[in-house]
């Protein structure tokens, strides 16, 4: 605090911190997704079952040779134990030998 | 969903993240704390929760499918870390209304005037600790910033706190970065705020009000404690409104509501720090987050038989979608508070009642008819994948649940007795009750002992005698 004239003057802090997290580079993109294997990660909320079958109607008809390891392989992404999961999950996908994933639902 | 999207990246397999229309900014700001700002995600229009199976197939097939396609076949936006200032920096120089502005301005504050953090009054709080100012207690997500002592003193002094405060802010960041409580989810749609339960000594030796008027500002500690808690929220974990804070209605901070222990103490009832596994006579602070509940008036009778069916009715009543937590993803989270005065809590125990005997009684009458229980996740919320009878035969869920195949069989609304919270405050001469609805694991119980600091009675003595001056020189 100083007095920079009539009005009591502050000079004041930050009130954040650091963040802990450093950017980091994403994946590579595949070139096609003919033939490759793609996980479904479903948070079990917002009619993600629906939006899965479709997307696997969609995709299908773009790219016959597409395959699919469902949602019910891996249990809910959400809950309790979310943690746990996330922590495990690039063990599981490996084994499973997904090279793609796509994850819901953000609603 | 973002989370097991970034654990994807990180291992090389690319990702796409499905997104609904309203939650593309909520998206853009999670990515950052995960420190993959340009992780792609596939647009939903609007929210799938209004629309029709046709409409949806529509959305997905025209919109979303191309969108994944493109996630995962195309480079992402390249990126580029912002600076930022660092802790100690003096970000602003100006007068108080100028100070306020800037921090309205820059997304650092709640709306209210806040008290300039200025160096002076950062280092009055830091006395209040033996931590160093520079011990981090966590890391905080979704922003991943670090839970630094001296945040903890900045935001102290914003929200209006007296130094001696701190020692109870300190305690409630590290409940904050509990894993069990799940500060990561503080963002959620149904808009919960974090209740703080006070107990122990410090209720007096700091001024907290625990009788009349509990839960209600105008009463300096209970108020700026919990303000600061929302500031904290925002400042370090990073939920703002529009961004990080998907708060469909929020509300306003929560004032702490300190018990009262010699209520408590009077027929022999625990407090809620017992409860949470530390001794009786601790200073300790309890959070949870709750959507909800409300007062209900006039619970009368001479002892427990007339007064516990309208506490158990009130609490099952106040309850309805949270059963998400039950069963479904929630997995026996739901944690109800019910908080009853000292002349409710005084008139059950005269009738011999534990606190125990009282979970007891909620756990057995707090139930609804089976089809109801499974209307409210199936039919109104389209809540995910479960079935009550599998579950059952899975091991996964309590036998309770599915004793038989009559729909109207009545069920619970928690795995067990004390998934109860009891606590008592408020007018001590009035019989009205609280219940207060929980958010599950979306913020579950958390307790943590206060620490104070080695010369603690002469440090509060000091701040007294300040205080005391600093009022006669204003007279």
């Amino acid at each position: 605090m100083f007095n920079g004239g009539t009005e009591t003057q502050y000079e004041v802090l930050w009130p954040r911190s650091q963040r802990q997290t450093r950017f980091k580079s994403l994946a590579p993109r595949l070139e096609t997704l003919e033939g490759k294997t793609v996980a479904q990660l479903w948070d079990y909320m917002f009619r993600g079952d629906e939006v899965f079958a479709l997307l696997e109607e969609g995709l299908k008809a773009r790219f016959p040779g597409v395959r699919f390891v469902s949602w019910r392989e891996f249990g809910s992404t959400h809950g309790a134990n979310e943690r746990e999961f996330v922590a495990a999950l690039p063990q599981r996908l490996m084994g499973l030998g997904v090279d793609a994933a796509i994850s819901g639902m953000g609603c | 969903m973002l989370r097991a999207s970034a654990a994807c990246e990180a291992v090389g397999i690319p990702s796409s993240s499905l997104v609904c229309e309203g939650f593309i900014r909520q998206a853009a700001a999670t990515s950052v704390g995960l420190g993959m700002p340009n992780i792609p995600v596939a647009l939903v229009p609007g929210h799938v929760g209004a629309q029709g199976k046709e409409e949806l197939r529509r959305n997905i097939l025209e919109v979303t499918v191309e969108r994944v396609i493109a996630n995962l076949t195309r480079g992402p936006a390249a990126t580029q870390e912002s600076l930022e200032p660092v802790a100690r920096e003096i970000i602003f120089r100006g007068d108080f209304k100028a100070v306020n502005r800037y921090f309205v301005e820059n997304e650092l504050s709640d709306g209210l005037p806040i008290v300039p953090p200025t160096r002076e009054e950062v280092e009055a709080f830091l006395r209040f600790t033996d931590r160093g100012p520079d011990e981090v207690l966590g890391v905080l997500l979704p922003d991943s910033r670090a839970a630094t002592v001296w945040s903890i003193a900045v935001n102290g002094v914003m929200a209006g706190c007296h130094p001696e405060y701190m020692p109870i802010l300190v305690a409630l960041i590290e409940a904050m970065c509990d894993p069990d409580y799940g500060v990561e989810h503080s963002g959620n749609t149904p808009g919960g705020d974090t209740l703080i339960i006070l107990n122990g000594p410090i209720i007096k030796q700091l001024g907290f009000n625990y009788t009349q008027g509990a839960l209600r500002d105008g009463f300096l500690p209970n108020t700026s404690v919990g303000r600061f808690w929302r500031l904290y929220l925002r400042n370090v974990a990073g939920f703002l409104p529009h961004k990080n804070d998907k708060a469909t209605f929020g509300n306003t901070w929560r004032v702490v509501l300190a018990e009262n222990e010699d209520a408590l103490a009077r027929i022999g009832w625990e407090p809620t720090s017992v409860e949470m596994g530390f001794n009786a006579g601790e200073n300790t602070v309890t959070i949870a987050r709750y959507t909800g509940g409300g007062s209900f008036s006039s619970v009368s009778g001479s002892g427990p038989e007339q007064m516990l069916p309208y506490l158990a009715d009130s609490v099952l009543k106040y309850h309805t979608w949270h059963m998400t937590f039950t069963v479904s993803h929630g997995m026996g989270s739901l944690r109800p508070l019910l908080v009853l005065t000292p002349l409710i809590s005084e008139t059950i125990a005269k009738g011999g009642w534990s606190k125990r005997d009282v979970k007891r009684y909620l756990f057995e009458h707090c139930r609804m008819p089976a089809w109801e229980f499974e209307r409210y996740l199936r039919d109104w919320t389209i809540r995910g994948v479960w079935n009550l009878e599998e579950d059952v035969r899975l091991g996964r869920i309590p036998k309770i649940f599915y004793e038989s195949d009559d729909p109207n069989r009545r069920v619970p609304i928690v795995w067990e007795p004390d998934d109860y919270m009891i606590a008592v405050s408020g007018d001590p001469l009035r019989n009205n009750a609280y219940v207060f609805a929980h958010n599950g694991f979306l913020g579950y119980p958390v307790g943590k002992q206060i620490r104070l600091p080695r010369d603690w009675e002469r440090l509060l003595a000091e701040a007294r005698n300040l205080e005391i001056g600093e009022s006669r020189a204003s007279d």
